[in-house]
């Protein structure tokens, strides 16, 4: 009997669809064993003695009661120390307006869309600025003095060194995220790639590149104060003198006076970069 | 008549503006000018020992040591960027685990009580962001003495601002429709954090947290030099025995410890978001 109620009734074999060959949660606790694997493994491995963990905030406070409690403000207010902190801002000065002289031209290079050259210039820009921003600020001062002395002509040039790692990834991302449009209208006129970039790009990145240039500033001077620790000028040789002489209350005060600058220097940094961003 | 007057006034005072604009630019840029000359001339030619750089031909010298890889030293470097690599982790989870009351409190559309905890948390993110964490690893070692432990807790303590600062902001931008759904049923403030707030901005917490660790890693490796162990305490004794090609030696462990953790979390990345 042949007919069209004649349906094959039968339901397909019970398989639910799964991206995953096994069960999810296999796939969720094998990384979560995993992680506490290598969790457990490193602690052993570093020697992190546990119970010293769980005891530190008493410690701390004892630590802070007791020592490091009251801080020697006089000391901070002295004629010395305070022209060490002018010093330091004068070097975070130069290191960023140097950094970001040299983080401009690399920028460039380093964008993939305005790059001379994609296959020579691209990755040696590239590399500069990785290289430059991998090394932390601190090896770059000791590598600096080693070489030129102490002083603070060395902790400049390791500010440069930095800025030129962070704001030159920022300025290369910058140039990638612009409007093609008027690159190609000023490269139609046959204009140089100089005029290209001076007429085509500067004007679309000028106020990203002022936002940046202030940011740069701030995070230099944070960098600033403790790169005199190891010989390039500086407060932060006032630290690493008085943490030495276990001058507790110095230091205290010290500590203080840079998170009081930092805090002073980053208002000041927002509050411009909000008023480039609205004069915009 | 009266309508070119009005425009001839009109202009002039544009005209007037312009060139007033142009003086105070000029002004600044004098100033700026004036500046950078004073900086230079007191940080770089009057702080700087001339004499020693140019006369004796110190100057190529020194740099000239630092040319050379010393490859006896390659083997002993395993162990201290295993260790770097590890502080790192164990900083930025430990960061991690700390920034959920940072996080709570520092947005502010889940905030307990906005006029109080607000502020505090906003104060303990820029407090964590703006201190150096040699700072904070001088404190540790301070603290818990000399050792990893030193490390963990300053990156932990270092990585809270940033890690905070970003998701808190992820919060306040999140859809209030299914925290207003969970509330609807009854579900207690944890319940709506868990429930409601945590899918929402996972994606951002795990991204943001992958992009610490890659920068704790390079933190990381300079702790040492204050005490706390990895890489930076092999850099301190090269440097002190004047070796000063294991001093490069170890630069070069370090760039490809970052290359390393860029690779690692370029693949995270791709894989979890």
């Amino acid at each position: 009997m042949a007919s069209a109620t004649d349906i094959r009734t039968e339901t397909p074999p019970l398989r639910e669809w799964n991206r995953f060959r096994f069960p999810a949660s296999l796939y969720r606790w094998g990384g979560v064993l995993l992680a506490l694997t290598f969790l457990t493994y490193s602690i052993i491995y570093l020697n992190i003695p546990l119970e010293r963990f769980f005891t530190m905030f008493g410690r701390v406070g004892e630590l802070l009661a007791d020592r490091y409690y009251p801080p020697e403000i006089d000391y901070v207010l002295e004629a010395d120390y305070l022209g060490s902190v002018v010093d330091t801002i004068l070097m975070a000065y130069l290191g960023a307006l140097f950094g970001m002289l040299l983080a401009v031209p690399l920028g460039w290079f380093g964008s993939y869309n305005m790059t001379p050259s994609r296959h020579f210039v691209y990755p040696v820009a590239r590399l500069v600025t990785m290289s430059a921003r991998a090394v932390h600020e601190t090896i770059w001062a000791i590598l600096f003095v080693t070489i030129l002395g102490f002083g603070m002509m060395a902790g400049v040039l390791a500010l440069t060194m930095f800025c030129i790692g962070f704001a030159g990834k920022l300025f290369a991302e910058e140039i990638e995220a612009i409007d093609m449009g008027p690159v190609e209208a000023i490269r139609a006129t046959g204009a140089s790639e100089l005029s290209v970039m001076a007429y085509g790009v500067f004007p679309q990145v000028r106020v990203a590149f002022t936002g940046i240039g202030i940011y740069t500033w701030d995070v230099a001077f944070r960098a600033a104060t403790v790169i005199g620790f190891f010989g390039a000028g500086g407060m932060g040789w006032y630290l690493k003198r008085n943490v030495l002489q276990i001058e507790t209350h110095r230091v205290a005060a010290i500590l203080l006076s840079i998170i009081v600058l930092v805090l002073v220097s980053e208002a000041v940094s927002a509050w411009a970069r909000a008023r480039v961003a609205k004069a915009k | 008549m009266a309508v070119t007057e009005t425009m001839d006034r009109e202009v002039g005072r544009i005209i007037d503006q312009r060139s007033k604009s142009r003086r105070v630019r000029f002004l600044i840029f004098l100033g700026v000018m004036a500046l950078v000359v004073w900086s230079v001339k007191a940080t770089i030619i009057d702080d700087t020992d001339w004499e020693r750089l140019i006369t004796s031909g110190n100057f190529l010298e020194s740099i000239t040591q630092f040319l050379g890889i010393d490859w006896a030293l390659v083997p002993n470097l395993v162990s201290p960027a295993i260790e770097t690599i590890m502080v790192a982790t164990l900083g930025t989870l430990l960061g991690v685990v700390l920034c959920v009351p940072a996080i709570w409190f520092g947005a502010l559309n889940i905030t307990p009580f906005p006029p109080i905890t607000y502020p505090i948390a906003r104060l303990m993110m820029t407090l964590s962001r703006s201190i150096h964490e040699i700072v904070w690893a001088l404190f540790f070692v301070a603290a818990v003495g000399l050792g990893a432990l030193a490390g963990v807790l300053a990156i932990a303590m270092r990585s809270i601002g940033f890690i905070a600062k970003i998701s808190a902001e992820a919060i306040e931008d999140l859809d209030p429709k299914p925290v207003e759904a969970i509330r609807a049923v009854g579900g207690s403030e944890f319940q709506v954090f868990i429930y409601a707030i945590l899918p929402q901005v996972l994606p951002v917490v795990i991204g943001v947290t992958i992009f610490e660790w890659e920068i704790n890693i390079r933190r990381s490796s300079i702790l040492g030099l204050v005490g706390a162990g990895g890489l930076g305490l092999v850099f301190f004794r090269q440097l002190n025995t004047f070796n000063y090609e294991g001093v490069t030696t170890v630069i070069l462990a370090i760039l490809v410890l970052i290359l390393f953790g860029e690779i690692v979390s370029y693949f995270v990345r791709k894989a979890v978001i």
